[in-house]
């Protein structure tokens, strides 16, 4: 627990207060609460209260600690006795009433000896919460599967059980003016860079909302800019890839009640990073990247550049291949951009009920969705194959994406295109294309470009971000997050070799 | 107004980018066409007016920076100032946008007809214009980063063009070179002056150099990207004087883009109609530069917000391209623009050397006198 520092309010305090004095202001702070408990005890001629919200707090420990050990003692009560008898490690003294309401709604208990100055507190916390699972949106085939659940402090336990260094900060900042609620700043005091830091903290202290319902929220808050496509923060569940991140310097976000973390600085290459390149071996690490990469712009590209040939320049296909496709699109009477539209939007509603539906249902409407309405409208001359296998494709290119949230905007972006391309052809998707570049050169995360390492050029930088090279010769971290500590270990160890027979 | 520009450290890029910067913002519409002008002034010798071209423009550019090295951190519209006092500095100043402006257009409507030749004959010049207008707009609206991040992302995508020259290159016909050093030096330098349009872009050094981050390693890249421009535009008028017929390249309008026409594969043909719209990418830093310039231009000048500038600037340009529609006179403003640059570009910063020499000379002397 980190020590308040706020300081106590002797000179206003209503204490000391006689019982039921309290307990009535106490009943006029939580007007029609019947859950707060306010039990008073005799003993040795001394009058004590002992106050709390029943759910809130572990009632047993209250019961077989503080109840039998204080109505046990010899001595007489009074605080300071108290505090010595009741084998509790978390016992404080507090004098202002309102950290004593607001404590109640932490989980903590309050002890209070008639006309003593101070009353005691203790956090007996008890939070239900859902037990450690695997995780579900981002799935990985090797390495950790543990996922955050919505319990800030176990989040901080697996984190600090992944990152076990006195190097690691987790700062405590309050959010939310009217419901507040408990934000953590984690980073490497020895590696992150200052100044995103430093961005970070201010953005949450300067943060002037009532409350934020999520992690996902407190990024649409605190993000560079609100009216961009692109997420500027990485979210993620897996403890792994939100450590991997902190101790390469970034800073991390976790929210309370939120199951998933967010990392910044963030390009948009780090959405297409995953931390299973790295279990890899780097052939395979780098090649799985490869294709990622390759993915998303397949899934931008390949729909809208069909509707643009198929429209307006079919004189680029090459009249072979150009029979076929006018064969199969013979019977279909929508123009080419009615046609890849209603495609697309089936693709999204298979999409969109897939996520929808409970887990058994949502495979059978895969089936459905995908096997018999593809095959029957191709049958009923309401779309062409080709195009099917177009739409497909670059779907499962889009799903390509570790991070749900750029996925979803890849998907997006093909919307506007697929139109701009039906109504101007090439000119209409090289526009987009354009657009596009130029909208993702002005976006930064946390004042970082968000094309770097591609702009700013760093070369050495693209070594695990295009693709990954053996350990022994990628030394350093990313150049352009800026880390205090460049070099992770030495090369020179690294790349010793050793003699044939030594 | 200030005569040093003092840019805000941010705001400055390495000079490693002048390398893109200057391939960018020389190549453009220019090299569509320059094939065909190049060889009716100078024949099959057209090679050597271009390689002649490259020395004039090494001459000029090193006379640029030695203009810009007399002062510590000034564009040209503080420079021209500085030399001819208040009004007539002011005056040059404008000059420079108004160039800037004229020839952004002539951009525009070469390429808007370009593509109305080629793909789509009754496409409104105005929609295609707002499109450009908007892509502009936005990326200027991003600042100076931005639009070097777009150059340098732009120059790279767009160099796979080079690769499908394979195809042109392997039907070519050297026996179109013989006989060599047949055109009179007169004629050569006809040919070298026909390329100042496809080889323009560089005065922009004049505005963007304060923007350099460390000026001291600024000629590498800077020579290297004029000779990359010169490069690709010999590659391109080697191939055409080899692969068409003299008859016909003197007829051709864009020799450049039809180079590609044979290009073909069992998937695709035909890539030329591809590269047609490729080539927005290859246009819009010049676009984009010369806009920023203006907007730039007038802060400097007239204080005015550079948004301001690039709002009005845009409206007007969207007016012009409705109002020119014909081809005719396309040719005349590109003729205008591309004499009047000769001009501006290759001739007037060697009578500015001396003053400005002259000048710096002087006032040390006041200088020294003083002491």
């Amino acid at each position: 627990m980190r020590k308040r520092t706020r300081p106590t309010k002797q000179g206003n305090s209503v204490l000391p207060i006689a019982i039921n004095e309290l307990e009535q202001l106490l009943q006029d702070n939580f007007p029609n609460n019947p859950d707060l408990t306010f039990s008073i005890y005799h003993h040795h001629g001394k009058i004590m209260a002992v106050f709390y919200i029943s759910y809130m707090v572990e009632n047993d420990k209250i019961e077989n600690y503080i109840l039998d050990q204080s109505l046990k003692m010899k001595t007489d009560w009074s605080t300071q006795t108290l505090l010595n008898e009741i084998p509790l490690s978390s016992g404080k003294t507090n004098t202002s009433i309102d950290d004593v309401l607001y404590g109640l709604l932490l989980g903590k208990v309050f002890l209070y000896v008639e006309q003593e100055k101070e009353i005691i507190e203790y956090v007996l916390l008890n939070k239900d919460k859902r037990s450690l699972e695997k995780a579900e949106t981002e799935s990985l085939v090797l390495g950790p599967k543990i996922a955050f659940t919505e319990s800030l402090i176990t989040n901080l336990n697996i984190i600090r059980w992944r990152i076990r260094s006195t190097d690691l900060v987790l700062e405590e900042i309050i959010v939310g003016k009217k419901i507040s609620r408990e934000v953590r700043l984690i980073y490497m005091k020895s590696v992150a860079n200052e100044k995103d830091v430093n961005t970070m903290r201010q953005r949450l202290k300067d943060l002037d909302v009532d409350e934020i319902e999520d992690s996902a929220v407190l990024s649409q808050y605190i993000e560079d800019s609100s009216f961009n496509l692109f997420p500027q923060f990485d979210t993620t569940e897996l403890p792994d890839r939100f450590s991997y991140a902190i101790t390469k310097g970034k800073v991390g976000l976790l929210v309370e009640n939120s199951p998933s973390g967010l990392v910044a600085p963030a390009t948009i290459f780090s959405f297409l990073e995953s931390t299973e390149d790295l279990y890899m071996r780097w052939q395979a690490g780098s090649f799985l990247r490869l294709i990622r990469f390759l993915a998303m712009f397949f899934s931008i590209v390949v729909t809208p550049a069909y509707v643009a040939v198929i429209t307006y320049h079919y004189e680029i296909i090459p009249t072979q291949l150009l029979l076929s496709i006018g064969e199969s699109r013979a019977a279909v009477p929508f123009p080419p951009l009615l046609e890849a539209l209603l495609l697309e939007f089936m693709i999204e509603l298979l999409r969109e009920a897939g996520a929808r539906l409970p887990t058994k249902v949502g495979q059978t409407m895969g089936i459905v969705g995908g096997i018999v309405i593809g095959q029957a409208a191709v049958q009923a001359g309401i779309t062409s194959n080709i195009l099917i296998i177009v739409v497909a494709m670059s779907a499962l290119a889009s799903f390509t994406s570790p991070s749900y949230l750029l996925g979803t905007t890849v998907r997006l972006i093909r919307f506007p295109l697929i139109f701009l391309s039906g109504i101007l052809g090439f000119f209409g998707l090289m526009f987009g294309i354009c657009f596009l570049i130029i909208h993702l050169l002005r976006l930064t995360s946390i004042g970082t470009p968000y094309l770097a390492p591609l702009y700013p050029l760093s070369l050495q930088d693209f070594n695990n971000v295009f693709y990954r090279l053996p350990f022994s010769l990628e030394n350093k971290r990313a150049k352009f997050n800026i880390p205090k500590e460049l070099v992770r270990y030495s090369k020179k160890e690294a790349k010793k070799k050793q003699d044939i027979d030594e | 107004m200030e005569i040093n520009s003092n840019i805000k450290a941010h705001l400055q890029f390495p000079a490693f980018y002048l390398f893109f910067i200057m391939f960018g913002v020389q190549t453009g519409v220019g090299i569509m066409g320059a094939p065909k002008y190049i060889f009716i002034e100078a024949k099959q010798d057209s090679w050597v007016a271009i390689l002649l071209a490259y020395i004039l423009l090494i001459i000029i550019v090193s006379v640029m920076l030695l203009i810009l090295k007399q002062y510590e951190d000034a564009d040209i519209f503080g420079i021209q100032v500085d030399i001819f006092g208040k009004w007539i500095g002011k005056l040059f100043g404008t000059i420079y946008i108004l160039y800037f402006f004229v020839n952004l257009l002539s951009i525009l409507l070469n390429y808007i007809e370009v593509i109305k030749v080629y793909l789509f004959p009754t496409i409104s010049s105005f929609i295609l214009g707002l499109l450009f207008i908007i892509l502009i707009a936005y990326c200027v609206l991003g600042g100076i980063r931005t639009i070097v991040g777009m150059i340098f992302f732009f120059v790279i995508l767009t160099q796979w063009i080079l690769f499908l020259l394979y195809d042109p290159i392997s039907r070519m016909d050297w026996s179109h070179f013989s006989p060599m050093f047949q055109a009179s030096f007169p004629e050569i330098l006809q040919g070298t002056k026909a390329t100042t349009y496809s080889i323009s872009g560089f005065e922009l050094l004049f505005i963007l150099y304060p923007f350099i981050q460390n000026k001291d390693k600024i000629k590498l890249p800077l020579f290297l990207g004029l000779g990359y421009t010169i490069f690709n535009l010999l590659l391109v008028t080697v191939i055409s004087i080899g692969y068409f017929s003299p008859v016909d390249l003197a007829d051709l309008d864009w020799p450049t883009l039809s180079l590609f026409k044979n290009v073909s594969y069992s998937f695709i043909e035909r890539l030329d109609n591809i590269i047609i719209f490729e080539w927005i990418m290859v246009i819009l830093p010049n676009l984009v530069l010369l806009m920023w310039g203006m907007t730039y231009g007038m802060k400097r000048i007239y204080n005015v917000s550079q948004k301001s500038t690039l709002y009005i600037a845009s409206i007007m340009v969207l007016i012009l391209i409705i109002f020119i529609q014909h081809d005719k006179q396309v040719t005349m403003i590109t003729d205008t623009i591309a004499q009047f640059g000769f001009w501006l570009l290759f001739v007037y910063p060697l009578f500015l050397l001396p003053i400005v020499l002259i000048k710096k000379k002087w006032r040390r002397q006041r200088e020294d006198e003083k002491n």
